[in-house]
């Protein structure tokens, strides 16, 4: 009994990944339909400088997303990782201006700093919200003052500068005109893809988001595996932390504010469902390009402000409405 | 049971000592109100006030700020907190124009003395409201003219700039864009484009990196902040352009470095941190029987280049 039970569990996620498949072929026919048309109506867009600027624009998200994914897709959210990716870029900060360190260890320094303070903060989210089965939403609205407050604390309110040239370098290094930042992104998707399906702790977290009970009945220990996935947007987010550093080469306090909502955003137009179980992390890395594109494509229009954030709404909303059809249309 | 007992006993003792000193050295009390701490430039005000009262030593300070700039509903309860408590003094950096003038008229019916400070309170709404009240503060669309003036003397006519805009809706912001544009025609400047990046260094990297593509041709970049003026250089050195001018406002610590290698042209200071401290000190002496501040008591700015 208990082993047919996993047999199913496990059997979950194989169709999901094929149905993805479909799915994400609409988002990408979305998203070329949105560079044909900023193609055809900006005299800019498709040049190799734009190209290399919205890889670059895209990376944080992206980065960050990738963990939000793994979240969502076990039906819980986290709306700390905008502050917490504040608090690791200061701390880090901190640990890579002291003085008396090399480039090299100030750096090695900070990417330690950034992501221990990422992995913390995400198990603490995870193992709150998992251990007395309260809302991940809520939760995490509590990490994020506690992150936010704390980052304002630690650098008192300033903009904390002066990083290693060599950390400036790999910032805005490219190889044939990709940045290198996003192609750790990339990796960070493909390893985040691989997880999810090829490994039984990524089956067992499509599990979860479709019937916890079952994983639970199946002899799973389902708390582990949802701190494990708050853990690793925890992670991301301190990725993202550095990434952020080593871009603009300053850490402030009040970097990052509403980037939950963007990640969240590129995760749910990516065909993940909210309420959890369905959904790829391919899907998100179509999400991040659709707003990435989005938002520098109005802009070389020469929309304005307000109506660049209208429309972004707008398509926030349409992404989640086609979810539902595609969500109807694949479950008869 | 027993913890909270002690507790209680432990707070109320604190009271009454507290009471007790005030008795004794009948300090005038002062109620500071700024904007957000999460904000440098009111960070740094903050400092500034507190080395100001240990300073001078014969007031109290009380300080108050808010957890983001469009926060303003807790300026307004500090408001009333203040007239609760009963303070001599009220020092405040509106977070709205509009929406503090009827909580502060409360106050100065309260007997309590008002100073307005870094942001002017709207002349309108204080008309309408019958309020008369001096404000104490830096010119923000004269210092961004000053900076402006900077890059229209370098860029001369059909000099082709950008801004990047504060807050929509933030009232130095506004000023600030205005002071720009007061430069852009006294130089007949070209202005392009004018878009906000929210004060913040990341999008101010993003949308100007978008803007310079589609005008490639632009020479010359007015930021109200400096934290956004960062992420235009960061984005000038990711596209490897030399050739255009950026300045901004603030001077915060970080263009330090910039202003001194030509990266950025100019910033302008309007020393905030002892802009509190001064407000306090014009307060203090209406306090202690001086004539009522009137009109607009400007304080100084700076522009700031390299040398």
């Amino acid at each position: 009994m208990t082993t047919q039970t996993s047999g199913d569990v496990a059997q979950e996620p194989r169709r999901v990944t094929l149905r993805s498949v479909l799915n994400n072929a609409g988002i990408g026919l979305a998203l070329l339909a949105l560079i044909l048309f900023f193609a055809v109506f900006t005299e800019h867009f498709l040049t190799p400088n734009n190209i290399t600027n919205i890889l670059t624009q895209i990376t944080i998200n992206l980065i960050l997303a990738v963990g939000m994914t793994f979240v969502i897709l076990i039906g819980g959210i986290d709306l700390s990782v905008g502050s917490v990716m504040a608090f690791a870029a200061v701390v880090a900060g901190k640990a890579i201006t002291l003085p008396g360190f090399g480039p090299v260890e100030a750096i090695a320094l900070a990417i330690v700093a950034a992501t221990l303070i990422g992995v913390l903060c995400g198990m603490f989210n995870g193992v709150i919200s998992a251990y007395w089965s309260l809302p991940s939403f809520i939760i995490t609205l509590g990490m994020l003052n506690i992150a936010r407050g704390a980052a304002l604390h630690v650098s008192d309110a300033q903009t904390i500068y002066s990083f290693p040239l060599a950390f400036e370098d790999f910032g805005s290094a490219m190889i044939y005109g990709v940045p290198v930042v996003f192609m750790v992104a990339v990796v960070l998707v493909l390893i985040a893809w691989f997880i999810l399906n090829f490994t039984v702790f990524g089956r067992l977290l499509y599990g979860i988001g479709n019937n916890e009970e079952a994983v639970r009945l199946a002899g799973h220990s389902v708390y582990w595996y949802k701190v494990a996935a708050f853990t690793i947007c925890g992670l991301t987010a301190g990725i993202a932390a550095v990434v952020y550093m080593a871009r603009l080469n300053i850490s402030s306090p009040i970097a990052g504010i509403g980037f939950e909502l963007n990640a969240i955003a590129a995760v749910i137009i990516g065909g993940t469902s909210l309420s959890g179980g369905r959904g790829s992390v391919i899907g998100t890395l179509l999400g991040a390009f659709i707003i990435g594109v989005l938002a520098n494509g109005l802009i070389l229009i020469g929309l304005s402000d307000f109506m660049r954030q209208m429309i972004t709404g707008v398509v926030i909303i349409i992404a989640v409405v086609l979810d539902y059809y595609r969500a109807k249309y694949t479950a008869s | 049971m027993k913890f909270m007992k002690f507790a209680a006993a432990a707070a109320t003792s604190l009271v009454l000592l507290a009471n007790a000193a005030q008795a004794a050295e009948e300090k005038p009390v002062v109620g500071l109100i700024m904007k957000s701490l999460a904000n440098e430039f009111f960070q740094n005000m903050l400092e500034g006030a507190k080395a100001h009262e240990a300073m001078r030593g014969d007031y109290e300070l009380r300080a108050v700020g808010m957890q983001n700039e469009t926060d303003f509903e807790s300026q307004i309860n500090a408001v009333e907190n203040f007239i609760t408590q009963g303070v001599d003094a009220i020092v405040v950096a509106p977070a709205d124009s509009r929406a503090m003038v009827r909580p502060l008229k409360k106050a100065m019916q309260a007997g309590i003395v008002v100073v307005n400070f870094d942001v002017a309170l709207d002349e309108e709404v204080k008309q309408q409201q019958g309020v008369e009240l001096a404000f104490v503060g830096p010119d923000n669309r004269g210092g961004a003219k000053m900076a402006g003036d900077v890059l229209g003397e370098k860029l001369g006519k059909d000099g082709k700039v950008v801004i990047i805009e504060g807050n929509p809706g933030a009232d130095n912001g506004i000023q600030r864009a205005l002071g720009f544009e007061d430069s852009v025609k006294q130089y007949e400047l070209n202005l392009i484009e004018s878009r906000t990046a929210h004060w913040e260094t990341e999008e101010a990297n993003t949308v100007f990196s978008n803007m310079l593509t589609a005008h490639p041709d632009i020479q010359g970049v007015m930021a109200a902040n400096d934290s956004m003026a960062i992420g235009v250089v960061k984005a000038l050195e990711s596209a490897g352009r030399d050739d255009i001018l950026v300045v901004g406002f603030d001077n915060i610590d970080a263009v330090g470095p910039m202003i001194e290698d030509g990266r950025m042209l100019a910033t302008v200071d309007q020393f905030g941190q002892d802009m509190a401290a001064n407000a306090i000190d014009m307060a203090l002496e209406v306090v202690r029987g001086g004539p009522e501040l009137e009109g607009w008591v400007k304080t100084p700015i700076k522009l700031v280049v390299a040398e």
